[in-house]
Order: C-alpha cells, then structure tokens, then sequence
C-alpha cells in the first residue's frame, strides 16, 4: 500500500501576530514555525497504519513551502515516514486552497497512492479546503474531520464526529484521502534518536513550478487583527436600580431574557 | 505556570540550530509541558522524585544522547543536547539533574573509561533507564578539594578489590542499581562500578533539604566491599583526571540547563507584570519593574550566546575544561539571581507554589555550589588567566 501524508508548516499561535507589507498575509519575521497540529493527527495515523502492514507498505510526506519547512517534513521522517517530498515554493502563502491541492495533485497523480493523509484544516488559514479539493481533483473518495481509524483487508472504516455529539462511521474504497481532526490519536514525540536517523531518509526537492498549472479560484483581499472594541457600559446607582438596569439591557441586547 | 512552546529569544541565536536541533528541542518543550509542570511542584513539595518519568526519558533517548548509536543512544550534536538540558531545567533541576548524573556522570565514564564489555552491558541499559547510575566523589570531609578523599580501595588476591569508606551528596544514591565511585588506590584514583546490593554497600537517602527537593540526594557507605576487578573497574584512567573529566561534561549540561529555569521564571514575571495592574497600570509600565525584565532578557540572551559557542566548539573537539567553567560560574549565577528579580515583580505570589519561581530559586542554590562551586570556578578561570592556581 502506498501512503501520502501531506503537511504544512504553520507559524506558533501564540505568537504575536501583524500584517504583512500587502496587507493580505502575516508578517513572517520574528515567529516561530512548527508542524501543523491536525497534520500531527494525519502524520500519527499513517504511521500507525504503515507500522501495522509494515514493509508492504510505504509512507511518504508531502510539504509545500520554503526551505524552513524542511524541519517539519523532519519531524514526520521522525515519527516514522518513509521519505519526503518538499515542493520548493517561496510563495506557498500567496496560493488558494484549491492551487494548493492542485500542485500535491500533479505530484500525486503519478504516484498510485492508496490513501493520502491531510489535517483537517492549518491553523493559520483554517480554510480545511486542500484535503477536500485534492481528492477531487484526482476523482477519488474523501471524508473529512475523522476522529477514528481501521484498515482491514484493504477496506478502510472511519468515524466522525457530528453535531450534538453524534458519530458516524463511514466505509471507504480505495483510493481515498481523509482528513484528520483532534481526538483521532495522540500523536507520538519524535524521540532523540529517531530524529538523528532521520537524517538519512531521502526528501526529494521539487521546484513548484514544475507542478502548478492551475490559476487561483480565490484571493485573500485583507488580513488584519480585529477592530478594538469599545470599552464597556458601567453601571452605578443604589443595588436595586442596577438589577433594573441589567434587566433592560439583557432584554434589549440579548436573548437571555424574553 | 507558564505552558508556552517559545523558548525566549531574543538575538535569534535559535537561527544558528539545525534542524535536528530544533526538533530534539521540540520534543524536549512538549515532554516537559505535558509530564513535568503539571506534576513537578507536587513532588518538590512531598521531597520525592518523579520516578513514573524514568523510563518514559529513557524512551525519548533522553539519557548519554549524545552517545554513540551504537549503545542505543542518539548520537546527539552537544548543542541538541545542551538545548535538551534547558528544556528539562525549565521544567525542574531535579529532572534535570537526574539525566545529567545518568548522561554525563555514569554513561559518559563507562563509555570513555570502561572495558568493551562493562560498556556493552551497561550503556544499553542506562540508555532506557531501565538501570540507574549514581556517581560518588564528594565526601563529608572533601567536597571543593576531591584530591584529599579518604575512600580507598585496597587489591585483593584472586582479581577482587575491597572497598572501604563514605560518600555524601550522592544524587540518586538510594535509588541507583549501579554507582560510579571514585577511591584512591596504590596506583592513584582509580572508578569502580559497584552494584546495588553488594555486601557491604548501603545508600542512606539524606532528608530535609529545601533545595533540589524533587531529587534523591544519599550518602553511600562502603564496609569491606568487595568488587571483581573485570566487571567493576574502569580500566582505562588513573588519577583524578578520570571524575574531572566526567565533570566537565556535567557542567556544560549544567550551563544550558540552568537558562531553562531562568526562562520559565523570566516568562512567568514579563507574564505577571503584564497583567497585575496596581495603581491603574499594569506593573509593566513602571520603569523600575521595566529595568527588572529588561537585564533579565539581556542576561539571559547572553548566557544563550555563550553556550551556543562553548557547543560548537565541543562539537568541534576543541574547548576547554575551563571555558566550561566560565559558561557554569556565569550562567548559574545570573540564572539564580533572575529567578530572585522574577520572585519580586510577583509580589506576594511569588513565594506559592502555584507559580514556579521559588522552587527554581531554591534549587539553583544546590546548582550553585554542586559540580564546582561558583568560588571554584572564579578561581579556575583565575588559574587560566594569571596561571597562578590560588585555591591551594
Ligand atoms: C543537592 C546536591 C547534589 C550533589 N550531588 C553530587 C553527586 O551526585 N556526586 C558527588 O560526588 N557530589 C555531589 N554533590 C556534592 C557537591 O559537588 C559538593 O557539595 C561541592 O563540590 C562543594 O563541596 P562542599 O559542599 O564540601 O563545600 P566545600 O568544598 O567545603 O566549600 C565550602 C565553601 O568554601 C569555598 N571554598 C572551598 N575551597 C576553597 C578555596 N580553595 N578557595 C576559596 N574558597 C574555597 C567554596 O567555594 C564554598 O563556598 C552534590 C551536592 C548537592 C548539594
């Protein structure tokens, strides 16, 4: 079985962020970059699966990106990926949804794979397109936000989760993609020396100008921090005018009180 | 208590990293945000060690990592493996201290000292922490001065030696299956590995420290115990070059770590000042509080930088036993006095346990004085500068 896993590298949310120059991105200086989360779910799933069928099996991750992304297909060689694919692209930022899937689609189009491994959406653009949009654009079977895995004789069973707390299980042919949501798994640490052995697996560089061929459907017009609030209503009087007070405006603005 | 995944810095030094830096670090951060900080205060406050962690460190390769693969071990560059110290540290020096007595105090002389097959029994073993080494120098009598030990041991006919003598500050002692001890001989100071359990040998657990509480600190005893020469000397060192040279490796893991504790209590303060408000303002905008957080950043940041190149220049082969001094002496001192300076900005809160601060500053205190004293260092450096050694 042939495995793809695709992954992003997203800035540390904590950190501090503004816009860039254009106003339609963040400013990439000063912060600090690690391997999405819901991609750590999909990278944990595929090794699972690869350690479960073992050498009949092979586990390739895909990242688009510049050079820095190299750390996170790193820490998916870590945690046990066969080899690497890196799309060199110094513009990975200013692609839609739909180029993204698009550039690991001309990739992937050649490679058979059996089961292709995405988060559920990045962190930073949060738009849980790229997964959706690949398996259409290779015509293949897709489920989304998976919290549950099994493959058995080649067929593959996953649940998800619904609204109101719900699940559903869903049977898949392959070849098919899935996107992997928080709760799946518990994604493994990389230990100290599965990262120095994986130094020694091959990540194939390709530039991405050898796989783009499709034109955006989306452009991104502004990204910027919500406006300041203003500050809040103070109320102040004897107890019980307050209670009155409150009462109105809960009426008034809310839904709490009919 | 501060959960962040950043580590603070603020000349970028993390640029100079490689990759396989950067991740064994990552690995280091998440281990001690998901095991350590939710439990560490709980074990510093009842005087006991997290021993649940032993193995799970073991798993992560987090013990001699910068061994060779060969013995299980990951092959680490010292600078991956210095950064693994900062990040244990942070979380507490008692973890910390655990992995640098295994790491650099018991494998490091088994590997650099030993016969092939007390390494390939042991190193295996300590890797996964399925054993546990302690490593005895100091005695009641001679701590500052080892050269002076009285612990001797004495050839016996049919390849045995007998042992005889005390060691105090022995961290881990109670709870090692294997220790590391230093006694002088006809021939000088020779290392014995001598096992838990041989007659003879016991390893009371000291009590009642306010430093370093999350860690086992013993004596070891030795009555006429008798060792095989073929399993428990070290056969390839005479002198005290042999502990020194252990030393030296400790301390650089001791000058990286150190910065890790400084960090967390540094974060914590900025953290606090940013949000305490008295007299209408945060208390980050007063200029005195300001003045706190800004040598705290910029000592720390200069520690950083200092490690970075006493690294390389191990990674390269070529730096000196007292350049590790000067990384230790300093680092430690301004990490002990941070953690001070951050227990002011927090006022009230920052003698409780719910924030990290007053166990860090009370474990430095052992920092300070073990693997060589500040007074030491200054005085190496002084020896390697004047070439006149004052301490004698
Ligand atoms: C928690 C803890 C864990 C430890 N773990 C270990 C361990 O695992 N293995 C081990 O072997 N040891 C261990 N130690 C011992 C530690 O290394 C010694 O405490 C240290 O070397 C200092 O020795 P001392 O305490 O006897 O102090 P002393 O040597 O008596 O020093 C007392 C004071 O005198 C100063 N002084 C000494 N000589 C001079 C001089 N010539 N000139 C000027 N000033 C001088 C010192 O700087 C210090 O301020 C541990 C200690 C602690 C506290």
């Amino acid at each position: 079985m042939k495995l793809l896993v695709c992954i992003k590298q997203v800035p540390d949310l904590e950190s501090r962020f503004k816009p860039n120059a254009g106003g339609t991105w963040f400013d990439e200086a000063d912060l600090a970059f690690r391997m999405n989360e819901y991609d750590e779910y999909a990278v944990e799933q595929a090794v699972q699966l690869r350690e479960q069928l073992g050498d009949s099996a092979e586990l390739t991750v895909l990242s688009i990106g510049p050079d820095r992304v190299v750390e996170a297909i790193k820490k998916a060689l870590a945690m046990g990926a066969d080899k690497a694919v890196h799309v060199q692209d110094q513009a990975v930022a200013d692609k839609d949804p739909w180029q993204i899937a698009s550039v690991i689609a001309a990739h992937a189009r050649g490679q058979n794979y059996d089961l292709i491994f995405t988060g559920m959406q990045s962190q930073d653009r949060g738009s849980a397109q790229v997964g959706v949009a690949l398996a259409e654009q290779l015509g293949i079977a897709c489920t989304t936000t998976i919290v549950g895995f099994a493959c058995e004789g080649g067929s593959i069973t996953v649940k998800r989760e619904l609204e109101g707390g719900l699940k559903g299980v869903v049977r898949l042919k392959t070849p098919a993609l899935v996107t992997c949501q928080l709760g799946l798994n518990t994604p493994r640490y990389p230990t100290l020396p599965n990262i120095m052995k994986a130094k020694k697996k091959e990540i194939a560089a390709i530039p991405v100008t050898e796989l783009l061929q499709e034109g955006a459907l989306a452009d991104t017009v502004s990204f910027h921090p919500p406006a300041k609030k203003g500050g809040g209503v103070v109320l102040e009087g004897e107890v019980g005018a307050l209670v009155d007070q409150v009462i109105g405006i809960l009426k008034e603005k809310t839904a709490v009180l009919r | 208590m501060s959960y962040t995944t950043e580590l603070t810095d603020y000349m970028g030094f993390q640029g100079l990293l490689s990759d396989e830096e950067k991740l064994v670090r990552e690995t280091g951060r998440k281990f001690v945000n998901d095991e350590v900080l939710p439990i560490i205060e709980e074990h510093a406050q009842k005087e006991t060690f997290p021993t649940h962690l032993i193995r799970k460190m073991g798993e992560l390769g987090f013990y001699g990592p910068n061994l060779p693969e060969k013995y299980g071990c990951a092959g680490l560059s010292n600078v991956a493996y210095g950064l693994l110290m900062y990040e244990l540290e942070r979380g507490d020096s008692g973890l910390r201290s655990f992995a640098s007595v295994q790491g650099s105090l018991v494998m490091y002389p088994i590997y650099a000292y030993g016969s092939d097959s007390q390494k390939d029994f042991w190193l295996p073993k300590l890797a996964t922490g399925e054993k546990i080494g302690c490593f005895g120098l100091t005695e009641p009598d001679f701590g500052s001065n080892p050269s002076g030990m009285r612990t001797t041991a004495v050839r016996e006919a049919g390849g045995k030696w007998r042992i005889n003598g005390t060691k105090m500050w022995i961290t881990n002692g109670s709870v090692a299956d294997v220790a590391v001890v230093w006694a002088r001989t006809e021939e000088g100071i020779r290392g014995f590995l001598v096992e838990k359990g041989t007659p003879g040998f016991s390893a009371p657990q000291m009590h009642g420290k306010w430093s370093l509480r999350a860690s086992v600190t013993s004596e070891l005893i030795f009555e006429d115990v008798i060792v095989d020469e073929e399993k428990s000397l070290l056969p390839n060192v005479t002198g005290l070059k042999g502990p020194l040279g252990c030393l030296t490796q400790a301390r650089y893991g001791i000058a990286w770590g150190v910065l890790g504790a400084a960090d967390i209590c540094y974060q914590t303060a900025l953290e606090y000042a940013l949000s305490r408000i008295q007299f209408d303002k945060p208390i980050a905008s007063y200029q005195l509080q300001q003045k706190k957080l800004a040598e705290m950043v910029t000592e720390i940041t200069k520690g950083q930088l200092l490690v970075m190149q006493l690294g390389r220049l191990k990674d390269q082969g070529t730096y000196t036993p007292a350049q590790v001094s000067m990384a230790k002496m300093n680092n430690v001192n301004v990490a002990i006095n941070i953690c001070r300076t951050a227990r002011t900005i927090l006022g009230a809160n920052g003698i409780m346990g719910e924030y990290p601060i007053m166990r860090h500053a009370n474990n430095l205190e052992a920092v300070y004085t073990y693997e060589g004293t500040h007074d030491m260092h200054l005085l190496i450096i002084g020896e390697k500068i004047t070439g006149i050694a004052a301490y004698r």
